[in-house]
């Protein structure tokens, strides 16, 4: 009886906590569906809905070229989460299991980019980009964010897990470098690859600094700028902006939800190393 | 775990291992090592993004002394980063311990604790401002609770605006500083808690002699995050309030954009970045040389 108390008294505090964290993302989704008699904020909150209405979801899909502005994020997901892994593959293959002179150099070098200050960063690199004519386009917003530390580490920890028997038997049998690579090494660093899907897709999905800086042409836009913009002239309409700011989130958090076990994981991975 | 050390294979050509990282070592040159020397040149220049910088000498960081908006701004950093402290390096510890029960359904509630981890910092300013709306939740319970006596609009106070953006913060990262703190709990073996029970340590006890003592380490891992992402903070700032109102909210990252893209004096910008990062290297080594002490005589 006593440990049904207890565990009962346990959920009620998870629950509350949850709530905590989820609470102002309910009270947008409230306001994103309310219809119109019905007032946004009130003394006490009246959260629900009554009906809930798509009108606003409508609103905010024509007032911003939204279709657009997903497609943009989704276009760029698809291409700098796949690069990025092979860079950092790449990178993270002969740090684990070669031996060769500058090994260590190359590894405090990628070390010395987590410690670079993202702020302090912005105005030069931005400067670097424009000198070299990658202002204003994709190229300039991929590039810079191809090169992960986060990504190299866990790899090269992944890899240096690989038996040397098993990369010894692939040499004996003739295999090149590159072959061991992406038939040995590939493969058994399927899981850590999928971790860092996730956190690539959940970090480009969201990139927001770095595309403001770079994009001056509003049709290249990210959706997470395509928000800010939204935010910036809807001003006092806030069920259209809500609507528009739940749609913006529900491919990212319904990806998580699906992935979240890989999430979870990889923050452990990542804490390892 | 250590790389293999591994002996030079035969027939591998020399330059093998360095094709590899090459596209990572490309990636490194352009777009840090040569905008981080930039960085350094500017910081020493008169420029203003259109006519060929002036080298001034030190003249910037004389007058970072005599400024007063950098003052203000480091001063904002500061507090903001001891006003996270509590957010993200205490609290997420007894959470962490929390999810770490064996329950069913435990790990919606972690996924539902991660959820503000994942959404972007965009989304979170839009749903915060709901939050701290003057007919909002926040003031809805702080007047009920007879706390206020009545609504403020938190973000346009500037007494409130920083408490506020700090909670914003906090609660945004939360989840990662958890996630830490539960990989390090799972290394604890549950035979050390099981004997402290046989001796009747309660929870309180049990917390204090054994977790919080076996998560040194992670304390380290988790005070240099909250250290980076404390004095980093842009986009909050960038989304919420713009360093207003009267520079209640002004911190070092948005100083720094500010003095570079809204008055394009980029090598004053250049300047204050670099003390920003000096300012950096210095906490991160003060705090590996405190926590490193204490594992010593631990």
């Amino acid at each position: 009886m006593n440990r049904w108390i207890r565990r009962a008294g346990m959920y009620v505090l998870l629950t509350a906590i949850a709530l905590a964290f989820v609470g102002p993302f309910l009270i947008l989704l409230s306001a994103a569906l309310k219809p119109a008699g019905q007032a946004v904020f009130s003394f006490p909150p009246d959260i629900i809905p009554r009906p809930p209405v798509l009108t606003w979801a409508k609103e905010a899909w024509t007032a911003i070229p939204f279709p657009r502005y997903l497609l943009n994020s989704a276009f760029l997901v698809a291409v700098m989460v796949p690069l990025y892994i092979l860079v950092s593959a790449l990178c993270a293959y002969p740090l684990a299991q070669l031996v060769f002179r500058g090994r260590s150099l190359i590894f405090f070098a990628i070390l010395a980019t987590m410690f670079l200050p993202g702020e302090v960063m912005l105005l030069p690199r931005f400067l670097v980009v424009s000198q070299i004519g990658m202002a204003d386009s994709y190229l300039g917003v991929i590039l810079p964010g191809l090169l992960s530390a986060f990504g190299i580490f866990l790899l090269r920890q992944t890899f240096a897990g690989v038996p040397r028997e098993i990369v010894d038997a692939a040499r004996t049998d003739g295999c090149h470098e590159l072959r061991i690579f992406w038939h040995v090494m590939l493969p058994a660093a399927r899981p850590t690859l999928a971790i860092l899907g996730v956190f690539g897709f959940i970090s480009v999905w969201n990139s927001f600094i770095w595309p403001m800086v770079v994009l001056k042409d509003s049709s290249l836009y990210p959706i997470s700028l395509g928000i800010a913009y939204l935010a910036g002239i809807t001003g006092t309409d806030i069920r259209s902006l809500a609507a528009g700011t739940i749609i913006s989130i529900l491919p990212v958090v319904v990806f998580f939800m699906i992935m979240q076990r890989h999430v979870l994981e990889g923050m452990r991975g990542a804490v390892k190393s | 775990m250590r790389p293999v050390a591994a002996s030079r294979i035969p027939g591998q050509r020399w330059y093998t291992p360095y094709l590899f990282p090459l596209p990572a070592l490309v990636l490194f040159g352009v777009f840090f090592a040569w905008p981080a020397v930039t960085a350094v040149q500017l910081s020493f220049t008169d420029y203003d993004g259109v006519s060929p910088p002036v080298f001034t000498g030190l003249d910037n960081f004389v007058e970072i002394l005599g400024d007063a908006r950098f003052w203000t701004a480091l001063r904002n950093s500061l507090v903001f980063l001891v006003g996270l402290f509590p957010l993200l390096v205490v609290l997420p510890l007894p959470l962490a311990v929390l999810v770490n029960q064996k329950l069913p359904g435990i790990r919606t509630f972690r996924m539902l604790y991660y959820l503000p981890v994942v959404t972007s910092m965009v989304a979170v300013a839009v749903a915060w401002n709901y939050v701290f709306h003057q007919q909002g939740v926040v003031n809805w319970l702080l007047t009920g609770l007879g706390i206020l006596d009545e609504p403020i609009q938190y973000l346009l106070d500037p007494v409130w605006a920083l408490p506020a953006l700090i909670l914003v913060e906090g609660w945004k990262n939360m989840g990662v500083y958890m996630m830490v703190y539960l990989a390090g709990l799972q290394t604890i073996p549950s035979e050390l808690y099981e004997a402290a029970r046989i001796d009747g340590a309660n929870g309180w006890h049990r917390m204090r002699r054994i977790t919080v003592p076996l998560m040194v380490p992670y304390i380290a891992v988790t005070v240099t995050m909250a250290m980076l992402d404390a004095m980093q903070a842009f986009t909050t700032v960038f989304v919420m309030t713009k360093g207003g109102p009267q520079d209640a909210t002004l911190m070092l990252g948005y100083y720094i954009w500010a003095e570079a893209f809204e008055k394009y004096d980029m090598g004053y910008a250049s300047a204050v970045g670099l003390v920003l990062w000096v300012l950096l290297i210095v906490m991160a080594l003060l705090n590996y040389r405190l926590t490193s002490g204490r594992r010593e005589t631990r």
